[in-house]
């Protein structure tokens, strides 16, 4: 398949029915890969969905559903190895449970409980484990990409081997970071891929209100560097581009993808998307553009699928998601006391003496409580 | 050249002479540690505090970078993030803004947010302050902001002695500080400092001048000012006790108590603006911790409540007389 940059329209490897639009072949995957990727597109899709109904249950109290993006997440990250940083946003989850985030871990950052590797200190819109060289995402959007390079440009000095993955919207490539950090990226020949998943809205303010170039990934030329515009439903596409990418960041040229894609949810839950989105224009997405759908066809076709796969890995992702669900449920609210932790690898003594005073007043409430 | 008058065993250091001779030692001690900003390279930085050091160290060390204080900032957070000991140059502590959004929502919370996974190991150096003539962007005194954000520390040394101390327990400290240079004083006064490293503990005052009558508690360039006004002083009787608090987070706050219960009259002294700034803090504790000893209102000193001016630069900075009035003021009460 050719891969090339700056293409007017989204690169493709199947067609929106999931026939294929480029030699398969080409693509170097096995059949167990395609399995591979399709299950997960499944399990994304089945913890997104438990997700958002823990808030419509009112067991969270927020939640960014990534609904709609999963090809682009899947895709992306497939690619990446141990060595490799990841630097995500409030709609990244899927990205980080591919790198290793466990699903009861994942579940734990939306209650807010002790198992969630930031110990309840985000808000649930991404957590981190630095063992896996997953950054916790801030929401200040944006802020991700300049920190994204300089891990690129330490990977680069140290040469061990890795690169960086930074994901953000489209909303982000509005914000001077996204400049800022390009241009440093391209200047050191930093090995990052830029990945945007462009789902065409932040929150409410739609792409052409966003930006005035056609497509974000021309926006690289400015900086001397590649951008790919792909379509971020095809998993197999954006695994092709990304795979290429992430080549060609191991060898100091980082690059800019951009990820065509569409969100189902609102911008999270408490946003109501009604009041922007034109009528029928969800419902196209859902029902002609869905990444799991086109993947699924495109096993169909290929005789790798049936119903009665389908309803085996249906029954067993939902039993994976309940079990991961109900051992984060296990896991206790982190301790009051801790609030004084991590300001500082040491507490200093302000704190200490913070520490004491918030121990004296939980000691009185528990005293008063009792009464 | 400078690089010529260390292998000579150079003993009388300048401040920015010191600050040179901390990364130089700590580079060649720890191969994690990296320097980046604007003409740090060949230029030496504008007041050559990196002179020579990417002849010594190549410049995957002593990196320039591109003039975007945000992507400076950014890239250190990253490097740290990595495992990299970054010391960011910022030319001016006044253009520092555009990367203050990467030091109070990133380096500051990292550890934080992280629930201690991930340390933001980072300096950023940076020269502050007025009496150079440098007008509204290259006078500014803006230590509140940053004491404020929990996450940062904030270290501001009045000497060649303790910049060179107080920079290197910076660069191994495991958190990110903001080190402030007073740039007034960058070439104006030499210390006798030894050969190789030694650290300056971060969160320890030191009381600079011992006296019975009145503790003037300040930092960095006001130092001085402090010390000159208690000489001036000497001829009316009245023994000032000058504090340098050298780290304003975190603070030493028995080095304060010691000395307000010696005294019992404070005088506060910095030359940023009043309202809000770091003097307050200080004052609010010793009104609360330390009230009993007190004979006489905490007064502080500072410059105005104005942006920094550059042909009335000498109307804002504090001086003798206006130190010497608060001292009346509180003295007399």
């Amino acid at each position: 398949m050719e891969i090339k940059p700056f293409t007017d329209k989204p690169i493709k490897a199947l067609e929106y029915d999931g026939r294929p639009a480029v030699d398969i072949k080409s693509l170097g995957l096995s059949d167990d890969d395609f399995l591979k990727m399709y299950r997960w597109l499944v399990f994304n899709r089945a913890v997104d969905d438990r997700g958002y109904i823990m808030v419509r249950q009112g067991r969270a109290g927020f939640y960014a559903q990534t609904s709609g993006q999963e090809a682009s997440q899947v895709g992306s990250a497939l690619p990446l190895t141990a060595k490799d940083w990841l630097y995500g946003d409030h709609r990244s989850q899927g990205s980080m449970l591919i790198k290793g985030l466990k699903p009861s871990e994942w579940f734990a950052h939306v209650l807010g409980r002790q198992l969630d590797p930031t110990q309840g200190r985000l808000m649930p819109h991404g957590s981190g484990r630095r063992d896996l060289h997953i950054v916790p995402p801030s929401s200040t959007v944006g802020n991700q990409i300049t920190e994204a390079v300089g891990t690129a440009m330490a990977q680069k000095i140290k040469k061990d081997g890795g690169m960086t993955i930074c994901y953000f919207g489209d909303g982000a490539t509005s914000e001077g970071d996204f400049h800022v950090g390009m241009n440093f990226a391209a200047v050191y020949g930093s090995p990052i891929i830029f990945f945007c998943q462009n789902n065409q809205y932040a929150i409410s303010v739609r792409l052409e209100e966003q930006t005035h170039t056609k497509t974000i990934a021309e926006k690289a030329k400015a900086y001397g560097m590649e951008g790919y515009f792909v379509d971020g439903n095809d998993v197999l596409a954006v695994y092709a581009v990304s795979k290429l990418c992430a080549d060609k960041a191991r060898n100091g040229e980082p690059t800019l993808i951009e990820a065509y894609t569409y969100r189902y949810g609102p911008h999270s839950s408490a946003d109501d998307d009604t009041r922007y989105r034109p009528k029928g224009e969800l419902e196209m997405w859902r029902t002609q553009r869905d990444p799991v759908n086109r993947m699924r066809a495109f096993l169909d076709g290929r005789k790798l699928w049936n119903q009665e796969k389908e309803q085996k890995l249906q029954t067993e992702v939902k039993e994976e998601v309940a079990a991961a669900l109900h051992e984060a449920e296990q896991s206790p609210q982190p301790d009051p006391i801790t609030v004084l932790d991590y300001v500082y690898e040491r507490r200093t003594p302000h704190l200490d003496r913070e520490r004491e005073e918030l121990a004296a007043e939980l000691a009185a409430t528990a005293t008063q409580g009792a009464k | 050249m400078a690089t010529a008058e260390v292998t000579k065993k150079q003993t009388q250091f300048t401040m920015v002479q010191a600050v040179r001779s901390a990364l130089i030692d700590e580079m060649k001690a720890d191969a994690d540690v990296v320097l980046l900003g604007e003409d740090i390279g060949a230029r030496g930085g504008v007041f050559l505090a990196t002179e020579g050091l990417i002849d010594m160290f190549g410049k995957d060390r002593v990196i320039d970078t591109p003039l975007a204080e945000a992507g400076i900032i950014g890239a250190a957070v990253g490097m740290a993030l990595y495992g990299l000991r970054p010391v960011a140059e910022i030319q001016f502590i006044d253009f520092l803004y555009p990367g203050f959004d990467m030091l109070v929502s990133e380096a500051a919370k990292l550890r934080y947010r992280s629930a201690g996974q991930f340390g933001v190991p980072m300096v950023v150096r940076s020269p502050y302050g007025g009496g150079v003539r440098g007008g509204s962007y290259h006078s500014q005194s803006p230590e509140a902001y940053y004491v404020s954000t929990p996450g940062l520390k904030v270290v501001v040394p009045s000497n060649p002695y303790d910049a060179k101390g107080l920079l290197i327990a910076s660069i191994r400290d495991p958190d990110p500080v903001v080190f402030m240079e007073p740039k007034k004083i960058y070439r104006s006064i030499k210390s006798e400092l030894p050969e190789g490293a030694y650290e300056v503990p971060l969160g320890k005052a030191a009381v600079t001048r011992e006296g019975k009558h009145v503790s003037v508690i300040t930092y960095g360039a006001m130092v001085l000012l402090a010390l000159e006004t208690a000489t001036a002083m000497e001829s009316d009787g009245v023994q000032v006790e000058v504090i340098d608090l050298r780290t304003l987070q975190p603070y030493d706050t028995e080095t304060i108590l010691k000395s307000v219960a010696k005294t019992g009259h404070v005088v506060t002294l910095q030359e940023a603006p009043r309202i809000g700034g770091y003097s307050g803090e200080i004052a609010a504790f010793i009104a609360e911790h330390a009230i009993e000893h007190l004979e006489g209102p905490i007064v502080r000193v500072s410059g105005w409540d104005t942006p920094f001016p550059y042909a009335l630069e000498k109307a804002y900075m504090p001086n003798v007389e206006r130190v010497r009035r608060a001292i009346k003021k509180t003295l007399d009460f």
